[in-house]
């Protein structure tokens, strides 16, 4: 029994789940609005977003608050593939993936050195500076940004299939595609590694693991995730710019990644909806509170920021922790 | 084993839980019609009311509103009262999109009317395919000339003369009036500015020097751009950016005793709200710039006169400047616009209508209405005006002398256009 943990089997369950998830995806595509696969759409990019904080932060213990940067970097790069190069989608993707990745190991070279508040005040740092380098070169679009145009669904899909739908399609491919391949990452060597890196250094180091390489593979690993959302993020909007990718991002993601649980994957998704539907429960709030767009428009904010604090002194390891102590708790009498 | 069996049920919650979540039904309604209703007509602007470029500007969604409840009050369009959804998007393309997607899609509203911002509303047809989709974008809030490319924003109504347009004739008057002075241009470092200088460009004029500038660090900026004109010794600066970049320089220019002919560029130039950012009277009398309608402290013409009336009574409490003036002939425009388009009240009618009798529609404007079925253009000129020290913008010749152009390498022509009456109490009775 001990044995379908580890092996083909394992991975050869998990591809045949997220084939059945992407069915389910695809006729839930065909049965709601477009706000809601605009939604999905969202979700989906928060899920790849959260997976590589997970993988960087629950795993290998290193705290980053600039994902914001790194998806921006990823963002750009699809965008300036496909406008100045008018490559396939795909292609601008994998820019993105790349670029990003071989920024993230700069960056976790540079890092390596660093944690805690000195890595979190690093990696903040780069994210307030790295979108608002894009004012500082033409070719980067300046404040107005650059567009990202992956053009109309395929004609076989007929008139009425929506740019919304497309958008969700691809987004959720995506999302499927890169969730598979870290979970399995994850669950190999690598994230056992990871986890004893993070648990103890020193012990990790005279066990025979190369730390500081591990971790300079986490951070590539994990800026090629957080890359790839930043290049779903520009297409949904159609548009990379800076103020796609704002400080309040990186907050949000932190926030969502230790409410769902930063060292397990499977929260990602559930992340993924709060983030979501914070600006929605946020527009409903601010009804009943009086029209006032100043509300409307800082509610949200507010609402991820109380959640953070909350969450941090609460489940410092996510929800699931707690509830799973309870059960045990339970359990034990 | 147990690991596994928790693990495997996270991820199904998890992945029932967000696919579910995406359920909510809706069957679309006939999209040609989508907002209509027997009472109701809904229309969606996008436009900044908070944040950098705010100022001013904020007042022209309740000013719109204003009037529409004026219109509902007497009859509304054919018995449906217009209602008005404003949205707030910063000044942020970001914004805009996910303001506009609520509009289209939540909202559901009929038509989107007088969205402001050039690079907003560029990202928000682009997004939301405002062309493809056949969604009537009426009256924009944005000067820029690329909107009246109906090949790529047939739907889309321009409203301001274009940017390119007021280039032109900036530089046909500069020519004439300043030949031998040091000049400077003052631009957005966007299209917005990138459309003002392909208008000077083509009105043949050289600048002595052109600074750019970027909203989101103007603030800071002004002190130093305004230094490097002094020390240049410059004699005539044109300010061709939003109100708030305006009063920002002109505020650094009062502070450093720098005063140069201000020649201020229309997006920017309105008294009041230049006033409440601060800047001194005197630093404001004396200046020039172009307009398309009437000074909104005129009570003489019988448009502002109205429109200052119907600003008390449903628009408490707003001073009534030119962003309320534009605002409130926007929405007799809107409001024409839709009983032309009839009772059966479709999206495609309604694009129809502005085509064939746009031109004809009673407005504020000094200058012509350009509508046709081959262009969306609005209006197409303007006049010069000097403020008085009493801040009212009267014609710099004394009397009103109207130029109109196009946005491409046509003439600036002098134009003898007689502005339409009012129709009765402001309430349009046209069909």
């Amino acid at each position: 029994m001990e044995s379908l943990l580890q092996g083909r089997g394992a991975v050869r369950k998990r591809l045949l789940f997220f084939i059945l998830l992407g069915w389910a995806l695809l006729i839930v595509g065909d049965r709601v609005s477009n706000v809601r696969l605009f939604q999905g759409a969202e979700i989906a990019m928060f899920t790849i977003a959260l997976a590589s904080i997970v993988l960087l932060t629950g795993y290998s213990g290193q705290v980053s608050l600039g994902s914001g940067a790194i998806m921006a970097v990823g963002g750009y790069a699809a965008a300036l593939t496909i406008t100045n190069l008018q490559t396939p989608i795909w292609f601008a993707f994998l820019m993105a993936v790349l670029v990003s990745a071989t920024f993230g190991a700069v960056l976790g070279a540079a890092a390596a050195r660093l944690s805690g508040p000195y890595l979190a005040g690093t990696t903040l740092a780069l994210a307030v500076g790295v979108p608002a380098l894009a004012n500082q070169f033409n070719f980067l679009g300046g404040e107005q940004g650059i567009f990202f145009d992956v053009g109309f669904p395929p004609e076989r899909f007929g008139s009425d299939f929506s740019q919304d739908k497309w958008f969700f399609w691809i987004s959720s491919f995506l999302a499927l595609v890169s969730i598979f391949i870290t979970s399995n990452i994850l669950k190999s060597r690598f994230g056992r590694t990871w986890q004893a890196i993070r648990a103890n250094s020193l012990a990790a180091e005279l066990a025979g693991i190369h730390a500081n390489r591990m971790k300079i593979l986490a951070f590539t690993l994990s800026s090629a995730l957080a890359g790839l959302a930043g290049a779903v993020l520009g297409m949904n909007l159609s548009l990379v710019a800076p103020g796609a990718y704002p400080l309040s991002l990186s907050f949000a993601l932190v926030t969502g990644a230790v409410l769902a649980g930063i060292s397990s994957l499977p929260g990602v998704m559930l992340g993924a909806v709060i983030l979501v539907a914070i600006p929605e429960i946020a527009d409903l709030v601010a009804g009943g509170l009086g029209d006032s767009e100043k509300v409307t428009t800082h509610l949200p904010g507010l609402i991820v920021s109380v959640l953070l604090i909350i969450s941090v002194i609460f489940t410092p390891n996510g929800p699931g922790e707690n509830i799973r102590r309870i059960l045990h708790k339970k359990s034990a009498h | 084993m147990i690991g596994k069996n928790r693990r495997k049920r996270t991820w199904f919650a998890a992945a029932v839980l967000a696919a579910g979540s995406l359920f909510a039904t809706s069957v679309p309604a006939n999209a040609n019609s989508t907002g209509v209703s027997s009472s109701e007509i809904k229309l969606g602007i996008t436009l900044p009311l908070t944040g950098g470029a705010s100022f001013g500007y904020k007042k022209v969604g309740d000013a719109m509103n204003a009037y529409f409840e004026y219109v509902n009050e007497n009859g509304g369009v054919y018995g449906r009262k217009i209602k008005l959804i404003i949205k707030d998007d910063e000044y942020s393309q970001v914004k805009a999109i996910s303001e506009t997607k609520k509009l289209l899609e939540s909202d559901r509203v009929f038509a989107l009317v007088g969205a402001l911002g050039t690079a907003n509303h560029k990202a928000v047809a682009a997004r939301f395919g405002l062309q493809r989709n056949k969604i009537p974008d009426l009256f924009i809030n944005t000067g820029f000339s690329g909107f009246a490319n109906r090949a790529q924003y047939g739907t889309t109504f321009p409203i301001l003369p274009s940017y390119a347009m007021e280039g032109k004739i900036l530089a046909k008057y500069l020519k004439e009036k300043y030949p031998n002075k040091k000049t400077a241009l003052i631009y957005q470092d966007d299209d917005f500015g990138a459309d003002v200088r392909v208008g000077f460009a083509t009105g043949e004029y050289k600048f002595t020097q052109e600074v750019a500038y970027s909203t989101a660090t103007i603030a800071t900026d002004a002190a130093k751009i305004v230094s490097d004109l002094k020390t240049l010794g410059a004699e005539v600066v044109v300010t061709f950016g939003v109100t708030q970049a305006t009063g920002a320089i002109l505020g650094a220019a009062a502070r450093v005793a720098f005063a140069p002919q201000w020649v201020l560029g229309s997006v920017g130039s309105d008294a009041t709200t230049l006033r409440s950012l601060g800047v001194p009277a005197q630093v404001i009398a004396g200046a020039e710039g172009a307009s398309f309608l009437p000074s909104p402290t005129d009570t003489s013409d019988e448009y502002v006169k109205l429109f200052q009336e119907v600003n008390t009574k449903y628009n408490k409490n707003v001073s009534f400047d030119n962003n309320v003036l534009v605002g409130m002939n926007t929405a007799m425009l809107t409001v024409q616009s839709l009983r032309a388009a009839g009772k059966n009240l479709t999206r495609a009618r309604l694009i129809s209508a502005i085509q064939s009798k746009g031109s004809t529609f009673a407005s504020a404007g000094l200058v012509p209405l350009n509508y046709s079925r081959t262009s969306n253009v609005g209006y197409n000129g303007y006049w010069i005006g000097k403020y008085d020290s009493s801040l009212v913008m009267k014609p710099v010749s004394g009397t009103l002398e109207v130029w109109t152009t196009d946005s491409a390498k046509g003439p600036v022509v002098k134009s003898n256009f007689k502005r339409p009456a009012m129709p009765a109490k402001g309430l349009p009775t046209n069909s």
